[in-house]
């Protein structure tokens, strides 16, 4: 969401920031993690003027997002660059969030997201998501595996795996 | 072609998990290895389905990728997606499965005494022929 706050001045700059967070109380809190790094300004010399919500233009279209991000590994800061298909950039953040807690153990304090940008496909870096540019792009489903593995727990039929 | 269905756009699939189970809708765009962008117009909306969640038809149409859920549903009237949909064995077995869970306990009752009765004539017709042969 967006966040403005004005110190308590006369005539002070307010500043926005375009912040994601999974809810408003995180949003607010990240807001002023950043400003006080950007400007003399804390949470407890300033306020906030409006936290609003920003949606996804389109949200039903698939779209390649680029991810800019900044994150502290145990031995250092590093600089990322990351991929994404989804449809909206929420959806991306929550998989950036997912994959850097997975591959690098990076927990979501220590990401900094740089910036998120809805690429066209031909600027797309990944051999992962440029594989999906593919206008007739097709595959089947070969062996598809029945994840009901209690229902029954024990059988004496082996399961069929075209559907 | 070894494989006969496949993950396309335009390609109609069947919801067999999730809140949206029975409902069918077109492949409109793949989102990655495991999602796909759905639409089915009157039925589950433009959704993102998990591919777990869905099975497929035989039934594709030809729609451009990404389209506009107006363009879906142009495209199902032309090709009468509605009516092919119905005369799938994944419809119908769903309606049937749906239909039996709707029984009420009169209707199953019902439906015991039959089936004992004509077990019954079966089982007596069998032994009959065993005893003549």
């Amino acid at each position: 969401g967006r966040k403005i706050p004005t110190p308590k001045e006369p005539m002070t700059v307010p500043y926005r920031m375009r912040i994601l967070a999974p809810n408003e109380v995180v949003a607010k809190s990240r807001y002023w993690y950043f400003i006080r790094q950007l400007s003399k300004m804390k949470k407890g010399s300033g306020e906030i003027l409006s936290c609003e919500r920003i949606h996804s233009k389109k949200p039903h279209m698939v779209k390649n997002y680029g991810v800019w991000i900044r994150y502290m590994s145990r031995s250092g800061i590093h600089n990322i660059y990351k991929e994404y298909r989804d449809t909206t950039e929420d959806g991306a953040i929550t998989q950036l969030y997912r994959e850097m807690a997975s591959r690098h153990r990076a927990r979501a304090e220590s990401i900094q997201v740089i910036k998120i940008e809805a690429i066209p496909a031909s600027k797309c870096r990944r051999n992962y998501i440029t594989q999906f540019h593919d206008y007739n792009l097709k595959f089947p489903l070969p062996h598809r595996i029945p994840r009901k593995l209690n229902n029954p727990r024990f059988t004496t039929r082996r399961p069929i795996t075209a559907f | 072609m070894l494989y006969k269905r496949y993950i396309e756009i335009g390609r109609v699939c069947f919801i067999r998990l999730g809140d949206d189970i029975g409902k069918s809708g077109v492949i409109v765009d793949l989102v990655d290895q495991k999602h796909l962008l759905v639409d089915g117009p009157d039925g589950i909306g433009r959704k993102v389905v998990r591919l777990n969640q869905v099975a497929l038809t035989d039934i594709k149409i030809n729609i451009p990728r990404g389209c506009k859920t107006k363009t879906v549903r142009t495209a199902m009237a032309k090709e009468g997606v509605e009516a092919k949909l119905a005369a799938t064995s994944l419809v119908k077995k769903f309606a049937a499965k749906n239909a039996k869970a709707q029984l009420g306990d009169f209707a199953r009752f019902k439906n015991r005494v039959a089936k004992t009765a004509s077990n019954r004539k079966i089982r007596s017709t069998v032994r009959k022929l065993k005893k003549s042969s």
